[in-house]
Order: structure tokens, then C-alpha cells, then sequence
């Protein structure tokens, strides 16, 4: 009697679990899958009510974003391709640099003693406390004089300026995870201690690494404020072309969908790339064991 | 080789933020032996082994390699080797290539056709042939602590500094690996500083013992010397199992009197004592100690509180009005929880400690009795 009733109880739990991932499934899924048939709509099923699942796909979105096909002359149409690339050199450099730099400064934070590193400590993680429209017209004015200004080699140092903080104190974290036994081990056995940071302790923290430039990475790749003050023309990343998008027949939702899907798809190709790597990062615990 | 002693430390300081870890402390390991570090948590046992190998900068003091003065000189230079208590094998090696490690850097580097040589060599010694193309990952802790000792072995350095190299793994595993290492002492003629807070462990595997507490050594000599004349109120704290039995006492017309308890002694047995103006404590091994029932002749009262069952004998815990005591007794002994009995310390077992300095104040002329 008891047990059928728990069990019963079982039931019911293991239905409300079910519906409760269904409603953050659709919750989290649902905009990318709308976003990628919308941008595969024409005007007039964009706008049908009830919305089509099933329809006709239409490549105007997409030859319209990269300004080929019959959208090749005309006026609507954005060109994200210089943009695409823009990012691409930016996110990638910006973030290899900042983890870079990260590292290393992660790594004297966690193993070395000096004077004022707490303080060290605070102001490289208050640099990303301030809200970056506080300081935009200043930026503004110092790109412009120093002739950075609509460069991509302004947007990459905005792009490290940013994130080396956050990667510091991450990589730090995954350094103090590494027992400093590792070096000793290698200084007593008559290596240095660069051997041992370069060979030893590096592959130990490959999954931090890992995650940090996942995180700077998302942190560039999505970086707005700056790079639309910052850039006119030539270095406009794609986050800032998108946001410019709106033709002369008002806003164009396909294309828009267009590019949102462009947008997706190289933060995907990261993540694919370092996944193996994060999955690491996540399960440090394992890597730490005594 | 030199006379001089293997390893020679002097008035070494070291403070971590302000703590000081070494208090100018002095210790001298002869070639050949395996000196044990006996001390609690925190006492300095780490810092003096990381010390010897030139791994943290000290405040003060200076170390001595046979007879060189290594303070100044780095790690790499020392030729010491070192095996830690928890974390010793790199996860980026397997574990062939963990023990050839020292044998393939700049300082200490060799043929590979000697790598292998020497490694297949330790292996075997260490039983653990099996397992030189396993990932380090995989081994359990008594697999790891071997491959440790190997990578240690595998380079005949001047000493070895063992750092509660088998306080992690469980009795059996570590009886044995004691064993294990007293005989490749045997066999190598190798020195060795071996940390431990173990007394059993300590006086197993060493051939003599330095009691370390406050980041000072209170007292180096073999177990028979320590036992014979313990140095202070903390050594007789740290040595044996259990440890000894402190009395409140006093000095009364030529006889020490335990407090509230019948028995005198006659303060002749006490050697040359010197004068102490504040408490004295009477402290007396247990072994030395009698327990009987009570109303035995000559004992004073005491209960017992509690008794340990320890298979082939027992442990009571006696309470007194002078303090409490535990001592081992044997199987049949008659004492259940709860009951009276009797305790009487001997002639000539006993010391007298100054309560407030903790040194021993009797046997001044440095003969036991």
C-alpha cells in the first residue's frame, strides 16, 4: 500500500521533472530555432500568422547579409563579409592575447609573494567593473588622436584591456589548483622552473586554459559598446553591421535573422574546437586529487 | 668522503607571514643513518627538510651538505632528494618516465640505455616492474609512493629527505614499505631525514630520533638515550605509546610527595636536582609505572576510567588526584571502568619537570638512574 503510493509520488515527480525540461528546453532552444527558419523565410512567411514550420526556403536573408546573388547590387543589401572577418581577427587575437597574458600573470599571482599583490589583485579585476559607456567618449577621443581609431589593432588592445583581468583571476584559480609540489619536485630533480611552468604545470592547467579563452572569447565575439564608438567603416565588427542593418524598406527581419545565424556560427566552431579542453576545465577536481 | 656529518643544520629561521615555523633550529644527520623527525603538525618537520633541499629562502641559519655550505647554493646543486607525503608523481608522465625524471635533466642527466638500465633496477627492488607503462592516474596510493621512493632511489643522491612519505596509506601498506625502505637503507648505505609524526613510525625505521616541536629541536639521540633521560616536558609529551605519565609534585624534607597521594620518594633517587622555585611535575614512562588493585601495599589511590581493548592486552586510562595516566596492561589485568585501584611509581623511575619552563630539573649530572 506504502509503496504504491510512493510510488505513485514517483510518478508525478518524474512527470514534473519531464515538463519543467521541456518548458527551459523550448526556453533556451526555441529563439535559435526561430531565429534559423526565419532566416530562411521570405517576407511573406515571416509575417504569416500562425508562423510556418513548413515553407519554402528562401536565400534572400543570407545573399542580402553577404551582398552575392540577386541582392549582389542592390541597395538593402548589408555585406557583412568585412565585418565577419573584422570580428574574427579581433575575438581571436583579443582573446589569445589576453589569456596569454593572463597566464602568465595568473601564474606569479598564484606562486610568488610581492608587495601590494592584493592590491595587484583588485585592480586587475576592478578594470572590469567600470561600465564601459562610462568611459566611451574619453576612449573616443584617445583612438582618434592616437590614430587607433577605426583600426582593428584599436579594437584588439580594447578587446585585451578588457579581458586579461578576468583571465588573470580565472587562470589564477587554476594555478592555485596545481600543488606546488610539481615545481619542487622538478627544481630538487635539477629542471628550472621554467621547465616546469612550460612543461609540467601548463599541461596541468590546459583545461583552465581552455575555459578562460572560452569566456574571453564570448566576452569579445559579443562586445558592442566599444567597437560601435570606435569604428566608422573600415573595422566595424559584425555585432555592430547587424545593429546598422535597417534597409530602406524599413527593418529587414530576414536578413537580420540572416546574420544573427552568422553570427552564431563562429562561437560555435570555437567551442566545438576547445571542448575537449573545457570538459577538463570542468572536472578540475579530478586533476587536483592527492 | 669527508668526516663531517651528511647534513648539518644551524639556527635555522623561517617565518611564513609573520609565524615563525624555525626558531634557530639546529640538527646534524651523520653519514649513513636514518635520522626520524618526530614532531606534531606544525612543528617545523616541512620546513626543515624544505629547508635542507634549498626549496623555501630561510630568515636565518645556514645548511651544510658533507661539510659544504650549501645556504646559498639552489636546489638543483644539492643532489637531494625529496618524496612528499601526498602529491609526488607528475600527471604528465607515466610512470616509467616519472621515475626516470632527475635521470633526463640538465643537472643529472645519463644515457637513455643507462635511463633504462637503472630504472628497470629500482623497479624491481620496489616491486613495481608492472607497472612502468601505466599512467600515473591509475595506481593506488602504496603504487604511488613507490614510484615516489624509486624516482628518489632511481639517482643515489647525498640524503634523502622523506616527508611523511607513508602517512597516507593504510597500517598494513605502510608497515611494510617501512620495512621495505630500512632495507634498501641496508643495502645502498644511503642517508636519510625522514619526517614523521608518527612515534611508532619513528622509532621503527630509525636509527636515531630527533623530537622537533616550536620549530626547535628539544632533544636528538637514540630511543634507549631519550628514554633514559628525556630532555624536557614536550619530548616526554611526544615519546611513547602511550606517553609519559605527569604527576603534580612536590619537593618535602628530602622526598618527593605526589599530590594527595600516600607514596613519598626519596629525592636521592632524583640525581643532582636543580633548584626550582614554581610546580614541579613527576614524570614517570608507563611502562616503569606499577598499576595494581586496590589497596595494594605502598600504592596510592587512583581509578580507573576508562580501558581500551587492544586485542592482545589493554590500555587504562588511571585517574589521580596528582593527574591522569594511561598505561598498557596486560590481558588479565583486573580493572573494569569505574573501579578503585592502586598505582605506585617505583624507585629511581621518575623525573622532575620545572611546570613553567617544561625542562627536566633532575638528573642534573646527566646519569640515569
Amino acid at each position: 500500500m506504502g509503496t504504491s503510493k510512493s510510488s505513485a509520488l514517483d510518478q508525478a515527480g518524474r512527470w514534473l521533472l519531464l515538463a519543467l525540461l521541456i518548458v527551459y528546453t523550448i526556453y533556451n532552444v526555441g529563439p535559435i530555432f526561430w531565429l534559423l527558419l526565419s532566416s530562411f523565410k521570405s517576407r511573406m512567411d515571416l509575417f504569416s500568422m500562425p508562423p510556418k514550420l513548413f515553407f519554402t526556403p528562401d536565400l534572400s536573408g543570407y545573399q542580402s547579409v553577404f551582398g552575392v546573388g540577386a541582392a549582389k547590387d542592390s541597395a538593402s543589401a548589408v555585406g557583412v563579409f568585412d565585418s565577419l572577418v573584422n570580428s574574427i581577427i579581433v575575438s581571436f587575437s583579443g582573446t589569445a592575447l589576453a589569456v596569454f597574458f593572463g597566464t602568465l600573470a595568473g601564474y606569479v599571482c598564484s606562486r610568488f609573494n610581492f608587495i601590494g599583490k592584493g592590491d595587484f589583485m583588485f585592480f586587475v579585476l576592478s578594470t572590469r567593473m567600470l561600465p564601459p559607456v562610462a568611459v566611451l567618449v574619453f576612449y573616443h577621443l584617445m583612438f582618434a588622436r592616437l590614430g587607433l581609431a577605426d583600426t582593428r589593432f584599436g579594437l584588439i588592445l580594447v578587446s585585451i584591456f578588457a579581458n586579461v583581468g578576468l583571465a588573470t583571476w580565472i587562470m589564477k584559480g587554476f594555478f592555485d589548483g596545481v600543488p606546488r609540489e610539481v615545481e619542487q619536485i622538478a627544481i630538487v630533480n635539477g629542471y628550472t622552473r621554467m621547465y616546469a611552468f612550460i612543461k609540467l604545470v601548463l599541461p596541468m592547467v590546459k583545461g583552465g586554459i581552455a575555459a578562460t579563452a572560452g569566456f574571453c572569447f564570448i566576452f569579445a565575439w559579443n562586445e558592442f559598446a566599444f567597437a560601435s564608438i570606435l569604428t566608422t567603416t573600415q573595422a566595424k565588427t559584425l555585432p555592430v553591421k547587424i545593429s546598422a542593418a535597417s534597409g530602406a524598406t524599413g527593418i529587414e527581419w530576414t536578413q537580420i535573422c540572416a546574420a544573427g545565424v552568422v553570427l552564431i556560427i563562429p562561437v560555435l566552431i570555437f567551442f566545438y574546437l576547445i571542448r575537449k579542453h573545457l570538459l577538463m576545465g570542468m572536472t578540475f577536481g579530478v586533476l587536483g586529487r592527492r | 668522503m669527508s668526516d663531517a656529518p651528511m647534513l648539518e643544520l644551524q639556527g635555522l629561521k623561517k617565518s611564513y607571514r609573520g609565524k615563525r615555523a624555525l626558531r634557530g633550529l639546529d640538527l646534524t644527520v651523520n653519514d649513513n643513518e636514518i635520522l626520524a623527525l618526530l614532531g606534531p603538525t606544525g612543528a617545523g618537520k616541512s620546513s626543515t627538510l624544505l629547508a635542507s633541499a634549498g626549496l623555501i629562502e630561510l630568515d636565518g641559519g645556514t645548511v651544510r651538505l658533507g661539510g659544504d655550505d650549501v645556504t646559498r647554493i639552489d636546489p638543483a646543486s644539492r643532489d637531494v632528494a625529496i618524496v612528499f607525503e601526498g602529491f609526488n608523481l607528475l600527471p604528465v608522465l607515466n610512470v616509467r618516465d616519472n621515475i626516470a625524471f632527475a635521470l633526463r635533466s640538465p643537472a643529472f642527466r645519463e644515457a637513455e640505455d643507462e635511463i633504462a638500465r637503472r630504472v628497470g633496477r629500482t623497479a624491481e627492488l620496489l616491486r613495481i616492474a608492472h607497472l612502468l607503462d601505466r599512467d600515473v592516474g591509475t595506481l593506488s596510493g602504496g603504487e604511488r609512493q613507490r614510484v615516489a621512493i624509486a624516482r628518489a632511489l632511481v639517482r643515489r643522491p647525498r640524503i634523502f629527505l622523506l616527508d611523511e612519505p607513508l602517512s597516507a596509506l593504510d597500517l598494513k601498506l605502510r608497515e611494510g614499505l617501512r620495512a621495505e625502505l630500512r632495507q634498501i637503507h641496508r643495502q645502498y648505505r644511503s642517508t636519510m631525514l625522514y619526517a614523521t609524526h608518527d612515534y611508532h613510525g619513528a622509532i621503527a625505521i630509525a636509527d636515531r630520533i630527533a623530537i622537533v616541536d616550536g620549530g626547535q629541536i628539544q632533544q636528538a639521540g637514540t630511543i634507549e638515550e631519550i628514554f633514559a633521560l628525556p630532555a624536557n616536558l614536550t619530548v616526554g609529551k611526544l615519546v611513547g605509546s602511550p606517553s609519559m605519565a605527569f604527576l603534580e609534585a612536590a619537593i618535602d624534607d628530602g622526598s618527593v610527595v605526589i599530590k594527595g597521594a600516600a607514596q613519598r620518594l626519596a629525592l636521592s633517587g632524583f640525581g643532582r636536582v636543580a633548584p626550582s622555585g614554581g610546580k614541579l611535575l613527576l614524570g614517570v614512562w608507563p611502562e616503569d609505572l606499577e598499576v595494581g588493585p586496590a589497596g595494594a601495599a605502598g600504592g596510592s589511590a587512583g581509578s580507573i576510567y576508562a580501558v581500551d581493548n587492544r586485542g592482545f592486552e589493554r590500555a587504562v586510562q588511571v585517574e589521580t588526584t596528582a593527574g591522569s595516566f594511561r598505561k598498557v596492561v596486560p590481558l588479565e589485568f583486573p580493572a573494569e571502568q569505574g573501579e578503585a585501584c592502586s598505582f605506585r611509581v617505583p624507585d629511581g623511575a621518575g623525573f622532575l619537570f620545572d611546570e613553567a619552563s617544561g625542562r627536566r630539573i633532575s638528573h642534573q649530572d646527566g646519569r640515569p638512574a
